[in-house]
């Protein structure tokens, strides 16, 4: 083989060698939000119904309510507690970026004012921006696959999300681990200096509602061990018509199901 | 009289010394009675000064000027627009020190770790560096550049409460001039240092910065301005209501009623240390002249035996209290000046100083020597101390010469 074409072979070798590795990065950036993207639309689903029990473990006490939700695309959402009675029939509907909350004991309906969508939601470790803004994180944030863990025999990917400049958010990063089947995995939020502030995980996946799911998912504050909020599925189904005025403020006052 | 008054001076003098010892009782009794009133008024009144000029140079300068309604309900709707040719030419008269334009309205703060309500102040700070303190008193970090400066300056008591730090970045949120939420990440730049509840409250950026983040055009909230020392208040809100009829022209005693009830409460509250100390004093000056009196029976009947009139033993006895008062006042009155002397160079309080925040005070105090209180708790103490003890003089002056010579021997 001629001198001149075996040089020419190894820099083609060399070139193809960094085309794939820059293209590599550059699928491994889209994976990562497309693998984001995929674990959310499962989670959310296009629409939703759902009866979820909510436990909220304190100091003093441990507190259990169960609740009925309906989703619908992404801006979408009504949450109303059926159990127990002390809370039956507080709600919570998400349209776009209004947030109106009902008590049946004042029997009025409120719209939240920016400054309390940050606090608890009915006293547990969720914010009502938690709530509104679980999709934001696909657009608001830069996604960069950092690694791959193994957990009992599957694969997760490890997901480094930083905030895009200037967007409204006070985290330094998300950590986001999802399966290699798509199901969201845990979420970690870190403060700015790169501390962990809270994290939330997925205890339990199964089958519900005709997809892989996290069925129970847990919520807990670094800087107050032993409290946590966990969120279990009891029922779920998918993809189901919703009449649009289950999104309505009526609807809200008085349920029609 | 005055003759009396001649023959009985050295009398009343030579008197008083007989019994030494009671003498010099009563003399401290009166004299750090006094100086207590004294020193305690020259101390009052320059925490009174001290605490009054750290409010207003803090941020409420001598007096503001808002829209009609905004002091009820301060928001984006109730703005007004900057300000016109004809208040300029107010503002730029000579009996007003310096004045800058703000930018307030309400506001929530977002920390990874916490949300609580602040006041989001834009302002130019050239402008404000004239009128309030805190530009200066920033201690971690730099203070804003210009008013288009995004950075954010916050107080270190609420960059603690966030859990948040320089460099770092919070969200602001507010209602927009549209109606809808506005929220913007802002970089913490500096941290100020003054009282808590200023640090707690008031978050500072620029003020274009401020109306771009509330999607304003170029609305501003409220003119501050400051007059020279010797100024006097009333005429300029006079002159300046007379260019801004239908605005909100304010003096620091309307903007804030609780200093200004703080400030004539100090100068009330020197009275009623006057009348307890009073009363105290008067307690020993009586006692001590009663028992006086009862000792030396024997002595005024003899006196009144040999042909003294009453009138004249009280004369005498009240001469003596006179002149025992006369000369605490005097006693009291030079260790007063001597302590106000001593820390006429300001005392000072830092130490304290997080304790002092509680009751907005300043941090330095600088008593005074003020003559027209020096002479008037003075005499007030001088001649209602001689009027307590006219009670002894008259039981001197009203005892029978021959009961008197009998109960003494």
């Amino acid at each position: 083989m001629p001198r001149h074409s075996r040089k020419t072979t190894l820099s083609l070798i060399t070139a193809m060698l960094a085309w794939m590795v820059l293209a590599g990065g550059a699928t491994a950036g889209q994976d990562a939000r497309s693998i984001l993207k995929k674990a959310y639309d499962n989670w959310r689903a296009n629409s939703s119904f759902a009866v979820v029990e909510m436990t909220v473990k304190r100091k003093n006490g441990v507190r259990k309510m169960t609740m009925k939700s309906w989703t619908k695309g992404t801006d979408k959402a009504l949450v109303r507690f059926v159990e127990p009675a002390r809370d039956a029939g507080n709600a919570t509907l998400q349209v776009g970026n209004s947030t109106y909350v009902f008590n049946p004991k004042l029997n009025q309906v409120i719209k939240l004012p920016a400054s309390a969508m940050s606090q608890s939601w009915m006293g547990s470790d969720f914010s009502y921006n938690d709530l509104a803004r679980s999709q934001r994180v696909l657009d608001d944030y830069t996604h960069k696959l950092i690694g791959t863990r193994t957990v009992k025999g599957r694969k997760l990917y490890v997901i480094e999300s930083i905030p895009k400049k200037g967007r409204p958010i006070v985290w330094g990063k998300q950590i986001i681990t999802v399966r290699a089947d798509g199901v969201l995995y845990s979420v970690e939020y870190y403060d700015q200096l790169g501390k962990r502030v809270r994290v939330m995980t997925a205890d339990k996946i199964g089958r519900i509602g005709g997809r892989l799911y996290p069925i129970v998912m847990t919520m807990r504050r670094d800087d107050k061990p032993g409290q946590y909020t966990r969120i279990k599925t009891i029922s779920a189904q998918f993809n189901i018509p919703i009449p649009a005025y289950v999104f309505t403020r009526s609807n809200l006052r008085n349920p029609r199901d | 009289m005055m003759n009396t008054i001649r023959i009985f001076a050295p009398l009343a003098w030579r008197n008083l010394w007989r019994n030494p010892r009671r003498t010099l009782i009563t003399l401290v009794v009166v004299s750090v009675g006094l100086w207590s009133v004294l020193a305690f008024n020259s101390f009052l009144n320059a925490w009174t000064q001290a605490s009054k000029d750290t409010t207003l140079q803090l941020l409420l300068g001598q007096g503001q000027i808002h829209a009609a309604g905004y002091m009820d309900d301060p928001g984006v709707e109730t703005l007004m627009p900057p300000p016109s040719d004809g208040l300029l030419k107010a503002l730029g008269d000579k009996r007003i020190n310096a004045w800058a334009t703000r930018l307030v309205v309400p506001s929530v703060v977002q920390s990874e770790y916490k949300t609580l309500p602040v006041m989001i102040v834009g302002v130019d700070p050239k402008a404000e560096g004239r009128v309030s303190s805190i530009p200066g008193k920033v201690v971690e970090g730099r203070y804003l550049n210009g008013p288009d400066d995004d950075g954010v300056v916050i107080g270190r008591h609420l960059a603690e409460r966030l859990k948040t730090g320089l460099g770092r970045r919070v969200i602001l949120m507010s209602q927009g001039a549209d109606g809808l939420l506005a929220e913007q990440s802002f970089d913490v730049v500096g941290l100020y240092d003054v009282d808590q509840q200023t640090e707690d409250y008031y978050v500072f950026t620029g003020r274009t910065a401020g109306q771009k983040f509330l999607r304003l055009k170029d609305e501003i909230a409220e003119i501050v301005f400051t007059i020279p020392k010797d100024q006097d208040l009333a005429p300029v809100i006079r002159s300046l209501k007379a260019v801004a009829p239908d605005m909100d022209v304010r003096s620091w005693k309307q903007l804030s009623p609780f200093l200004a009830a703080t400030n004539s409460f100090m100068s009330g509250f020197i009275y009623i240390w006057l009348s307890v100390v009073f009363t105290l004093m008067a307690i020993g000056i009586v006692n001590t002249q009663l028992m006086a009196v009862f000792e030396r029976t024997h002595e005024f009947g003899l006196l009144q035996a040999l042909g003294m009139k009453p009138r004249l033993v009280l004369i005498m006895v009240t001469m003596e209290s006179t002149l025992l008062i006369g000369l605490g006042v005097l006693i009291g009155m030079a260790m007063a000046a001597a302590s106000i002397w001593v820390t006429s160079d300001g005392i000072d309080l830092s130490g304290f100083a997080r304790g002092l925040e509680l009751v907005q005070g300043g941090q330095v105090l600088y008593p005074k020597f003020d003559a027209g209180s020096f002479v008037l708790f003075s005499l007030v103490i001088w001649i209602l101390g001689i009027v307590v003890a006219l009670w002894p003089a008259r039981r001197a002056s009203k005892c029978s010469p021959v009961e008197a010579m009998r109960m003494a021997t």
